[in-house]
């Protein structure tokens, strides 16, 4: 599955944060997006959540496999941040967002898709079923804290743990609801230098194995070379470069945008 | 009157320890139910248990129709929603004179009965209560121990979070406040049958405030700590009479040490003497 947007438009007030963007994340690859603060990065991200709505323009989910194309996009936009979830969207926060007082192990579980125990009628009357879910939905979730590298942490709270660790259950927790589309904001920022290399091999594997479309907005221009297959230069509003990381970084309109760099 | 608070403690603790949101209308459903039951039982002759069953609906339907609109707003804001509805409530209860009988409420109810069994020695109500408290408290277990309070707990630690996994916010908020005034009922209902009598008085914003105290003291966001408040909170006043204060003293003395209490706790123990959970 991978996301496309058409001609997105937003405005706050006089400020243009948006203005016709048109991208797209192919699935199987990084794509990381760049620019100086205020450059709409964000802003982007909010928009195919859906937790903005843009002033213009279109995002599409297009699944992959046979008989891609126009007649199978799904229209995600206007629709609530919950149900573009459901379609397969996964956004990892900024500030990691983790729930503090749940377990690392509650915390992946919630993210699991098609619980019929989150239904109080069915606790009561469907028991079975219920049981039978959530023995799924628990494997699941201690499978992927696993492949994040915190099975030994199932049972701690969430807040106990170090703010690298959060980011990996966040990860976990999108993962165990199927996310095939990844949107990370700086992924790294806050995480101890001992971990990053650990977690951006994570993000790697992500695409890699499962062809998921990861996308992430990053600073960190060492990150971007080290894992984007694809990179945007964003500033203004506007997409201003787009190519292969060794091409964008050598652009000499990177410093003129990027002048903080 | 343990086992009363407890229950009460513990199925508003399904809105404010599980749910994080801080509701100051519980006392408004437990006299919602109390007089809906009553009234079935003196106006159309039901028997207690339908009655008993009405009035849970009832209280179901009501929370639910007031979880609409105040489960749109947000900390202080979904507070004072449910304060007005708590004031409304009363304002019903006491003036609609022709059902409630306003200030002078409902006398000679009838004693909690099955066919030819009743309900009458205090050891009787004592088993009753018991056996209401550990059933809901059951009911509660199940709710906070499934895939639903799970989500319910992650949407109090972080609603926007939760909604990105595809939980339906409001949905979750809106069942946790319905299913939380239906069970307050259960207590009306059993308050109702126990004093045999009912006026507004007893279903004040001061029973609300008290309920409250009950789950943050005792603790939000776990089943011991509603309990451990109710246990404290009811026996309190029982310790001041040990005490021999002079009786024009206890009341006012009552109120200071809460409001004593409550300050300390907020200050050294914000999640209660065993709770999970603390209000920011």
């Amino acid at each position: 599955m991978r996301i496309e947007t058409d001609s997105l438009e937003k405005r706050f007030g006089g400020v243009v944060a948006l203005d016709d963007v048109t991208l797209d994340f192919p699935a199987g690859s990084v794509t990381a997006i760049i620019g100086p603060n205020g450059a709409g990065k964000t802003t982007l991200f909010n928009v195919m959540a859906g937790f903005l709505k843009p002033d213009s323009g279109s995002v599409f989910l297009v699944p992959s496999g046979d008989g891609e194309g126009a007649s199978h996009k799904i229209d995600i936009l206007g629709l609530p941040p919950y149900k573009i979830a459901r379609q397969g969207i996964g956004v990892l926060f900024q500030n990691v967002r983790i729930f503090n007082k749940l377990t690392a192990l509650e915390n992946v579980a919630v993210g699991a898709k098609d619980q019929p125990g989150e239904n109080p009628l069915n606790l009561l009357f469907r028991p079975g079923v219920v049981a039978s879910r959530e023995k799924e939905v628990l494997e699941k979730s201690r499978y992927y804290l696993g492949y994040v590298g915190l099975a030994d942490k199932a049972h701690l709270w969430a807040e106990q743990l170090s703010y690298g660790q959060q980011k990996l259950i966040a990860i976990a927790r999108l993962l165990a609801g199927d996310a095939k589309v990844l949107l990370l904001d700086e992924p790294t920022s806050g995480v101890h230098p001992d971990m990053i290399e650990n977690l951006l091999g994570l993000i790697q594997q992500l695409a890699g194995t499962d062809g998921r479309a990861v996308i992430m907005i990053e600073h960190n221009l060492n990150v971007v070379r080290r894992v984007g297959d694809w990179v945007y230069l964003m500033a203004g509003g506007r997409i201003e470069v787009f190519g292969k990381p060794e091409e964008v970084l050598r652009d000499t309109r990177l410093l003129e945008l990027f002048p903080t760099l | 009157m343990v086992c009363l608070y407890s229950l009460l403690g513990l199925t508003l603790n399904l809105i404010v320890g599980y749910g994080g949101m801080l509701s100051l209308c519980h006392g408004a459903f437990y006299g919602i139910g109390a007089y809906a039951s009553t009234l079935l039982m003196t106006n159309l002759g039901w028997p207690y248990v339908p009655s008993f069953l009405a009035s849970l609906v009832i209280c179901g339907v009501i929370a639910y129709l007031i979880a609409i609109p105040s489960i749109r707003f947000h900390g202080d804001f979904f507070v004072l929603a449910t304060l007005a509805f708590q004031f409304i409530a009363f304002a019903i209860l006491y003036n609609w004179t022709s059902l409630t009988r306003g200030a002078f409420g409902i006398s000679g109810i009838p004693r909690p009965f099955v066919g030819e069994w009743q309900v009458s020695s205090p050891w009787a109500f004592f088993a009753l209560a018991l056996i209401l408290a550990l059933l809901v408290g059951i009911l509660i277990w199940r709710l906070s121990h499934s895939p639903y309070g799970r989500a319910l707990q992650a949407i109090r630690d972080d609603e926007l979070a939760a909604e990105s996994l595809g939980k339906n916010v409001n949905r979750f908020k809106r069942s946790a406040f319905t299913l939380a005034g239906m069970l307050a009922a259960t207590a009306g209902v059993f308050f109702a049958g126990y004093t045999s009598y009912i006026d507004p008085t007893s279903f004040t914003l001061d029973e609300s405030v008290f309920i409250l105290c009950v789950v943050i003291i005792g603790g939000a966001g776990n089943l011991r700590g509603p309990i451990v408040g109710a246990v404290i909170l009811v026996l309190l006043p029982e310790l001041l009479r040990f005490l021999k204060i002079p009786d024009a003293v206890a009341p006012n003395a009552r109120q200071v040490i809460y409001g004593l209490l409550l300050v300390l706790m907020m200050r050294f123990r914000p999640q209660g003497i065993s709770g999970k959970y603390a209000f920011d």
